[in-house]
C-alpha cells in the first residue's frame, strides 16, 4: 500500500513518542480513579438511603460530566502538543528537507499530517469517552442523551485546536506555538465561565465577552454544546431549573451557527497554514 | 530540444533575504552523466542554490528546471535524489523503514522492492544494519543511510550536499566510487563539498561561486589550469626582459635568473616563448606550473576578496 505515507508515518510518530506513552499511563490511571471514585460515591450515597433519586442522578451527572471534561482536556492537550510541533520541529531539525524534495506538494504533506493528528486525537477521545460512559453506565445506569452527537461536536473542537496549532507552527517555533495555542484554549475556557456567570446575572457585557471570545476561538463553546448531549434527559431538566448550576456543562445544544462558524474557522486556518507553508523558504 | 534533456538548467537565479543578496544571476548547467562539483567559500550560496533546485527555497528571480520541468512543480522532483546538508531522519525508524518510507514518497511499492532496498543498504556499506533504529547509528552511518535514501527512487539526478562530511577516509573512498558508478550509469550528480581534494578526485566539471556569482566553470582541467603560473628560467634577467614578460601577465617574483609569471590564459606561454627568443633572451626553462584545484580555488576566491 502506497497511499498516504505521511499520514501513516505521522500516526506512528505520534504514538511512538514517550510523552504519549506517559499520556496513556495517565489516562489509564485517570479511568481507574474515576471508576473507583464514582463507585465509592454512588454506593455511599445509595447506602445512606437517599430517597431523592433525582438528586442521586444529578450527582452522577456532575461527576460523569466532570470526568468527560477531563477527558476532553487531555485530548485537547494531545491535539495542541501534536499540532504545535508539527511543522516547526520538522523544519528546524531538517527532517522535512529530504521529505519535501520528493515529488510531494507541501499542501499534501500538511493535509496528510493533519489527517493523522485528527485520527489520533479523535481516536483517543472516542476511546476515553466510551470508557468513562461505560463505567458510569455500569455503576449507575448512566444514559446520556446522545453520546455519538457529543463525540462529533468534541471532534470538531479538536479539529479547531489542531488548526490553530498547525497555523502557529508554520510561523513560530514548536514551544511558542504550543504556548500560544494553549493560551487561546485557556482564554476560551475563562470566557466561557464569564459568559455563564453573565447569563446568571443577566450581565450583557459579560455575555458579549463570552460570545466575542467564542468567535476568536470556539473551543469552549463547542465543549459546552457537546456536554449537553452527554447528560441524561432528567439531569438536563434539573440543571435548567437550577439555572445552569454546573460550570463545566452546558444546558443547551450547540447552535447551527456555532457549528458552521467552527467548521469555517478550522478550514480557513488550515488554508492559511497551507498558504504560509507553501510560500516559506525551508 | 537539448534544454529538456539537461538534468539541471538554471538561468539568472537571484535570491535575496531582505537586503542581503545570496545569489546574483547564477547560471548552472548539469548534463546527464556529469559529476559537477559546486565549490565556494562559506556563505557563497552553494546550499541556497541546491535548495532552490529542490524546491525548498523560492528564487527571488530567475528560472530553474530539472529535466525541462520548472522546479516549482513537484513533478520536477520525480527523477531527483537529494541528500540535504543538515539531514536528519526520524530516529525511531529503522534504516530499512526509512528507505521504505522514501520509496513510497517516490511513488514506488516498497513491498515489491524489498530486495532492491536491501541492495541499496549493502551498496552504502550498511549491510545487516537495516533493522537497527537510526537512533543507534553513528554520524557516518546516518550519512550513508542518507545517501541510500537519495538513491531510493532510482534517480537520474542526485544532489549531494556535503555527502561525506562525517565519514572516515575509507568511507569517503567508497562513496567516491559509488558516485563514479552512478555517472557511468548516466546519472547526473551535483556535489556540494568543502573537500577540494575529494572534488578533484570525483568530479569532471567544477563550478566555483562566491557571493552568489559564478567565478569560473568548466571541466576540472579548465578550472585548474585557468590562471596558471609560469616559471621562466633565463641566462640573465634584466629590466628589458622584465618589461617584456610583464606584458604577458603579472610578475609574482623574480631574481637574476628566474621570473615567476602569473597568467590568466595558458595559451600565452607559446607567444611568450617566441617574444623572448626574438628579444635575444636565452631560455633555460619555461614551465607552466600545474596547480591543484585548491590553488586554483584560493586564486579565484582570494583575488575576488582582495578585489
Amino acid at each position: 500500500m502506497t497511499a498516504l505515507p505521511i499520514t501513516r508515518l505521522s500516526m506512528r510518530e505520534a504514538v511512538s513518542r514517550r510523552l504519549v506513552l506517559i499520556g496513556v499511563l495517565v489516562s489509564a490511571a485517570f479511568l481507574a480513579l474515576f471508576g473507583f471514585g464514582f463507585h465509592a460515591l454512588y454506593t455511599n450515597v445509595s447506602s445512606q438511603g437517599t430517597e431523592d433519586r433525582a438528586e442521586l442522578a444529578l450527582g452522577a451527572t456532575i461527576i460523569t460530566v466532570l470526568g468527560l471534561y477531563i477527558v476532553r482536556f487531555l485530548a485537547a492537550m494531545l491535539a495542541i502538543f501534536l499540532a504545535s510541533g508539527a511543522v516547526a520541529t520538522d523544519v528546524d531539525s531538517g527532517v522535512l528537507h529530504a521529505v519535501l524534495a520528493r515529488p510531494l506538494s507541501r499542501t499534501s504533506w500538511l493535509a496528510q499530517r493533519c489527517l493523522a493528528f485528527v485520527l489520533v486525537t479523535v481516536g483517543y477521545l472516542a476511546l476515553m469517552t466510551t470508557a468513562v460512559l461505560g463505567i458510569a453506565a455500569g455503576i449507575a445506569g448512566y444514559a446520556p442523551l446522545d453520546p455519538v452527537r457529543a463525540l462529533a461536536v468534541l471532534a470538531l473542537e479538536l479539529v479547531v485546536l489542531l488548526s490553530v496549532g498547525l497555523l502557529a507552527s508554520t510561523t513560530w517555533s514548536g514551544v511558542t506555538s504550543g504556548v500560544v495555542t494553549f493560551c487561546l484554549f485557556g482564554v476560551a475556557w475563562l470566557a466561557g465561565i464569564i459568559e455563564l456567570v453573565g447569563d446568571q446575572l443577566r450581565n450583557q457585557t459579560m455575555q458579549l465577552i463570552g460570545i466575542g471570545t467564542s468567535l476568536l476561538i470556539p473551543s469552549d463553546a463547542l465543549w459546552r454544546g457537546a456536554s449537553f448531549y452527554l447528560q441524561p434527559p432528567s439531569a438536563l431538566l434539573l440543571t435548567r431549573q437550577a439555572a445552569s448550576g454546573n460550570p463545566f456543562a452546558g444546558s443547551a445544544p450547540p447552535t447551527t451557527s456555532l457549528i458552521v462558524w467552527s467548521v469555517g474557522y478550522a478550514v480557513s486556518l488550515l488554508l492559511v497554514a497551507a498558504w504560509r507553508l507553501r510560500h516559506r523558504d525551508l | 530540444m537539448t534544454s529538456a534533456s539537461a538534468a539541471i538548467r538554471a538561468r539568472g537565479l537571484h535570491k535575496r533575504y531582505g537586503r542581503h543578496v545570496v545569489l546574483d544571476s547564477l547560471d548552472l548547467d548539469v548534463e546527464p552523466g556529469q559529476v559537477v562539483g559546486l565549490l565556494g567559500p562559506n556563505g557563497a550560496g552553494k546550499t541556497t542554490t541546491v535548495k532552490i533546485l529542490t524546491g525548498l527555497v523560492h528564487a527571488t528571480a530567475g528560472r530553474a528546471e530539472l529535466f525541462g520541468v520548472p522546479v516549482a512543480d513537484p513533478t520536477a522532483r520525480r527523477r531527483l535524489g537529494y541528500l540535504p546538508e543538515h539531514f536528519r531522519f526520524p530516529e525511531w525508524l529503522t534504516g530499512i523503514e526509512l528507505l521504505r518510507f522514501h520509496a513510497r514518497l517516490a511513488g514506488r511499492d516498497p513491498g515489491r522492492e524489498a530486495g532492491r532496498l536491501l541492495g541499496l543498504l549493502a551498496l552504502v556499506g550498511l549491510e545487516g544494519r537495516g533493522d537497527d533504529r537510526i537512533r543507534g547509528y553513528s554520524k557516518g552511518m546516518t550519512q550513508r543511510l542518507g545517501l541510500a535514501q537519495s538513491l531510493v527512487g532510482e534517480p537520474d539526478l542526485v544532489l549531494l550536499d556535503e555527502p561525506t562530511s562525517a565519514m572516515d577516509p575509507l568511507g569517503r573512498r567508497e562513496i567516491r566510487e559509488l558516485i563514479r558508478g552512478l555517472a557511468t550509469d548516466g546519472v547526473a550528480v551535483l556535489l556540494n563539498s568543502h573537500l577540494l581534494s575529494e572534488v578533484e578526485l570525483v568530479c569532471d566539471h567544477v563550478v566555483v561561486i562566491d557571493r552568489g556569482v559564478v567565478l569560473r566553470s568548466g571541466t576540472l582541467d579548465e578550472v585548474r589550469s585557468a590562471a596558471v603560473e609560469v616559471r621562466i628560467e633565463l641566462d640573465r634577467v634584466d629590466q628589458r626582459t622584465l618589461d617584456l614578460v610583464a606584458g604577458h601577465g603579472r610578475i609574482v617574483a623574480s631574481d637574476d635568473h628566474e621570473v615567476l609569471l602569473g597568467v590568466d590564459d595558458p595559451d600565452v606561454v607559446p607567444r611568450l616563448a617566441v617574444d623572448l627568443v626574438q628579444s635575444g633572451a636565452r631560455i633555460r626553462a619555461l614551465v607552466p606550473l600545474r596547480r591543484s584545484l585548491e590553488d586554483a580555488f584560493v586564486g579565484l576566491v582570494g583575488r575576488e576578496e582582495s578585489g
